[in-house]
């Protein structure tokens, strides 16, 4: 038995489960059948995942001869891929928990059901892919699955723009991906994955970088590489929850682990340039992932850029991690492989539910407009709690998981020195500064974004309102209770992650990484050391002292219990309170070069210079630098060049008739010849 | 700057000794009035107490007694507005006083014994 | 604790260090000018160990004018409250000691309608020297004269009566 077995179980369960869900979809209890047969799929693809990282690489497996696909259907499970399809599974269960209580039964819900598995099974398979042409098929499967994910509700505003800014961007994507496969297998000569991994040496320096800058744009579009991501928050906000939870949570995370296994396995540079580029791509990528967050009020855009800056973070953990072996650096190099995979793992435990939590306000508030919002603490108290630990999460902030893999990442780049070129490691170090910002970012946006909607005063009548019954919380808590299990289980973790670190790289980091007690090293003894376990003890504790001094030290005699002062207010209105877009003013102020502000003010009439005549008209724009800047032109560079091309199809059918008579005549002329 | 600092020293030190010493220049404070007895007929009293915009002056209820009655001062609700002294300059002086403050309310109500009834008639302040 | 008591105690911890808090019920604003030169060079509150302070919870005097318009209860009653005890409430000027406005449906009138004063303070405005005297009544550092003056004066003799 093989880590395969269990993906094979779960591909067949996730089968099952599109079949029911195309054929009893419309009902409930079709519904809670094809979200328990998907639970059963996800358990499969975690057990199968969590083994194959201590497994190691199995064998390819070929199935059938048949030619419609190209070839054979090649698998392999592999370790590298193994955390990726933990984590795919994970949030596969945690889904099905959470879908029956979302979705209405309906045909709607029924196709919806159907694709969302079947992109499941293509996500499997691009992680269990053993052959290249099985990888680009289950890819675009994938793809076009998601496409129809996103759709579910097709005539709400903005709902076919994402869709279709995703699948344009999809197929850009892919593309490249090809190019770069395409050129690795034939310069290797081999087709299925370990084989070219096996004699990527053979490929030339020059072709491993070439593929790799292919792969790495590629791969950049699903993973939202600045400037490749602005399908990311115009597709999140108009999926279904559970949907855009699962497109941030596992398919641009399949954008990651293919730049992983470009860079680990297929094509591993041997010059530092090309981690370089991926690093530097990566920094700038969270650098302004998340300061275009701050900048947003629907939450799920917000958390769509938040994504953004995640997978900024984990790609310039892998290119550090390439600049290092490049270097010679080998420890680091593996260490650094397995900071960016916890964070991959963390990352969608927490984004996932923190996108589940949205949907859940989604429906219980009426909006996803964070200035229509506040107070959802005291009408949501459960799924504010575990919002408040999926945010905690993500601002690594200790003692949660988020903290300990972004930890890990600094400390890989801090020893940026330990390379022996000064200028790489000036550029290292850059690197980890911006992160630095990035950081200091995220926790001022996600204390934006879990205190605007959930602290306060409801600042309208339906969050007033908001009710928490008949919303889905156990696919939440799963995930809230996986945080805190990565984090507290961080040695665990980082055992297993360093026996896949053995299968990709051959370097046993793990006495490096683990001595013994409790404690992370990375990777060098003279140089850091934190052990997240002890941190939360101590956390804790340190909570507890405040409360044991005050138990102690009551007064005895009698005291008063007033009000806190308030400055005499004396009824507080919700319009006093911070709202969204003031708490981020200051960064919109600092950073305006690159938001680019506008405002527009209009009122009624201007008969009153005091503004009493009516309501005043304000608007605050940021403008979206990437699509006006980039694809716009590119765009309008690709009508520029159809235009040029449209005379030759004018419609004119004595026109037709001239090409029929010319290509007949040169079939004769050929014919002749 | 300079000479502010300079102009300053030579001045010397303008901060009151009040109250470790009494302050000399309290006298020319405003402050509420003080009234002569000996010419405040009940007549002029209800003048007063009709002059005085924030009801300080009340007179108080005659029960026919030989003193013939008192005018009721109310210290706390004086503005020191002059109105009493102009209506009957010859009934009201200044009374110089500046340390007014009370610990309770009542304190604060002063009985102002009038002329006696049956001297209405002759005499002049 | 006798009423004696609690001067005593209030004379032995604020005589020497009082942090005040003034409050302005409505007032005309003079009364406020008056507080306000207790800081200036002339009267100069701060030899006296008498501080201004913004924050009830570090005040212990409440120094309030105005005649406490009825809008502004709630704010009064929770500065009041916010300041841990001991306090001390003094009332400042005519209008805070019911002089100038009656109770109606705008104002109380008097500040003893919403919050109980300990000391009052005659006067439109007071001048800085009768604040002076005031809040050293209030701490038990100078006696009460106010008590002991007649307020007449002889019919022939033009000279000052009174406290000196």
């Amino acid at each position: 038995m093989t880590p395969l077995d269990c993906f094979y179980i779960a591909a067949g369960a996730w089968g099952a489960a599109a079949l029911a869900g195309l054929l009893t979809g419309r009902s409930g209890g079709g519904l809670r059948a094809c979200c328990a047969l998907s639970a059963l799929g996800g358990a499969a693809a975690a057990a199968g995942g969590g083994w194959s990282l201590l497994y190691g690489n199995t064998p390819v497996v070929s199935l059938g001869t048949a030619t419609v696909t190209g070839g054979p259907l090649q698998l392999q499970a592999t370790s590298l891929a193994g955390v990726f399809a933990a984590l795919l599974g994970f949030v596969a269960v945690a889904i099905a928990c959470y879908a029956p209580r979302y979705h209405e039964p309906s045909p709607g819900t029924a196709v919806y059901l159907a694709a969302y598995n079947v992109a499941l099974i293509g996500c499997l398979a691009v992680l269990a892919a053993g052959g290249m042409v099985t990888f680009l098929v289950a890819w675009e499967t994938m793809s076009l699955a998601c496409y129809l994910l996103i759709l579910r509700h097709p005539r709400d505003r903005g709902v076919a723009r994402g869709a279709f800014w995703f699948l344009a961007l999809s197929e850009a994507g892919f593309l490249l991906v090809v190019a770069a496969f395409v050129i690795l297998s034939s310069k290797t000569g081999y087709t299925t994955l370990s084989g070219i991994a096996a004699h990527a040496g053979t490929a030339g320096g020059g072709w491993r970088a070439a593929a790799f800058l292919l792969a790495l744009c590629g791969f950049g579009f699903k993973a939202g590489l600045v400037p490749l991501h602005v399908w990311l928050p115009e597709a999140h906000p108009v999926a279904p929850a559970d949907g855009s939870a699962f497109l941030s949570g596992v398919v641009v995370k399949l954008g990651v682990y293919g730049i992983a296994l470009f860079a680990f396995r297929l094509a591993p540079p041997s010059g530092t340039w090309p981690g370089l580029v991926a690093m530097g791509g990566g920094a700038v990528t969270a650098a302004i992932g998340i300061l275009y967050a701050m900048a947003e009020r629907d939450i799920k855009r917000f958390l769509a850029y938040s994504t953004i800056e995640n997978a900024g973070i984990i790609v310039t953990a892998f290119g550090a991690a390439m600049i290092f072996h490049a270097s010679g650096q080998q420890a680091l190099w593996a260490l650094l492989l397995i900071a960016g995979i916890y964070h991959v793992a963390n990352h969608g435990c927490y984004k996932t539910l923190l996108f589940l939590e949205a949907g859940v306000t989604e429906h219980a508030a009426g909006t996803r407009d964070m200035d229509r919002l506040g107070g959802l603490v005291h009408r949501l108290p459960r799924s504010a709690v575990i919002a408040f630990v999926g945010t905690l999460g993500i601002a690594a902030l200790p003692p949660l998981n988020g903290f300990v893999s972004e930890w890990l990442i600094f400390q890989g780049l801090f020893q940026g020195f330990r390379t022996g070129s000064h200028l790489t490691g000036i550029l290292i170090v850059l690197a980890a500064g911006i992160l630095g910002l990035t950081g200091g970012l995220a926790i001022y946006a996600f204390v934006r974004g879990f205190g605007i909607p959930y602290l306060g005063m409801p600042r309208t009548r339906s969050a007033a309102v908001a009710s928490e019954k008949g919303q889905p919380v156990l696919g939440p808590a799963l995930l809230a209770v996986a945080c805190v299990a990565l984090s507290v289980g961080a040695p665990v973790v980082l055992f297993a992650l360093s026996r896949t670190a053995r299968t990709v790289t051959g370097v046993t980091l793990g006495p490096l990484l683990l001595p013994g007690n409790l404690t992370v090293i990375p990777a060098h003894t003279d140089f850091a050391a934190f052990s997240p376990t002890y941190l939360t003890v101590f956390l804790v504790c340190a909570l507890a002292v405040p409360l044991l001094i005050y138990l102690a030290g009551r007064p005895r005699a009698g005291s008063t219990t007033v009000p806190v002062w308030d400055g005499g207010i004396v009824a507080f209105r919700p319009r006093m309170q911070y709202s969204a877009m003031t708490f981020s003013a200051p960064t919109r102020v600092t950073f305006d070069a690159l938001y680019r502000p506008s405002v527009s003010v209009s009122r009624l009439s201007h008969d009153d210079p005091a503004g009493r005549s009516g309501p005043v008209h304000y608007e605050a724009r940021v403008t979206p630098v990437f699509q006006r800047y980039l694809y716009r032109p590119l765009v309008h560079a690709l009508e520029w060049l159809a235009d040029l091309v449209r005379p030759v199809q004018s419609g004119d059918v004595n026109l037709y008739l001239l090409y029929v008579f010319a290509v007949i005549l040169l079939a004769y002329l050929l014919g002749a010849v | 700057m300079t000479l502010w600092f300079v102009r300053g020293l030579r001045r010397g030190v303008v901060t009151t000794r009040y109250p470790a010493r009494p302050e000399e220049s309290a006298r020319f404070l405003p402050g509420p009035p003080a009234f002569r007895p000996g010419a405040l007929t009940r007549e002029t009293a209800g003048r007063l107490a009709g002059a005085c915009p924030s009801g300080a002056l009340r007179l108080a209820e005659s029960e026919g007694q030989a003193d013939g009655g008192a005018l009721l001062f109310d210290v706390g609700r004086c503005t020191a507005c002059g109105r009493c002294a102009a209506e009957a300059p010859q009934a009201v002086t200044s009374s110089g006083a500046f340390e007014l403050a009370a610990t309770s309310r009542s304190v604060l109500i002063k009985e102002i014994p009038l002329r006696g009834r049956n001297d209405d008639t002759g005499r002049t302040a | 604790m006798t009423p004696e008591e609690l001067r005593e105690t209030i004379a032995r911890q604020f005589g020497r260090s009082l942090h005040i808090r003034t409050l302005d019920t409505g007032s005309c604003a003079v009364c406020e000018q008056e507080i306000r030169l207790l800081a200036a060079p002339h009267y100069d509150l701060h030899r006296l160990g008498f501080f201004f302070t913004p924050a009830p919870r570090h005040a212990d005097l409440l120094l309030v004018t105005g005649p406490m318009i009825r809008a502004f209860e709630v704010a009064a009653r929770k500065t009041y409250d916010a300041m841990p005890g001991p306090k001390i409430v003094v009332a400042v000027g005519a209008c805070a000691l019911g002089g100038v406005y009656p109770d109606d449906p705008f104002t109380y009138g008097t500040v003893d309608a919403v919050l109980p004063v300990d000391v009052w303070i005659p006067g439109c405005p007071p001048s800085p020297l009768a604040l002076l005297h005031g809040l050293g009544v209030a701490v038990g550092r100078l006696t009460e004269k106010v008590r002991d003056l007649p307020f007449t004066a002889e019919d022939d003799d033009e000279r000052i009566r009174g406290a000196r």
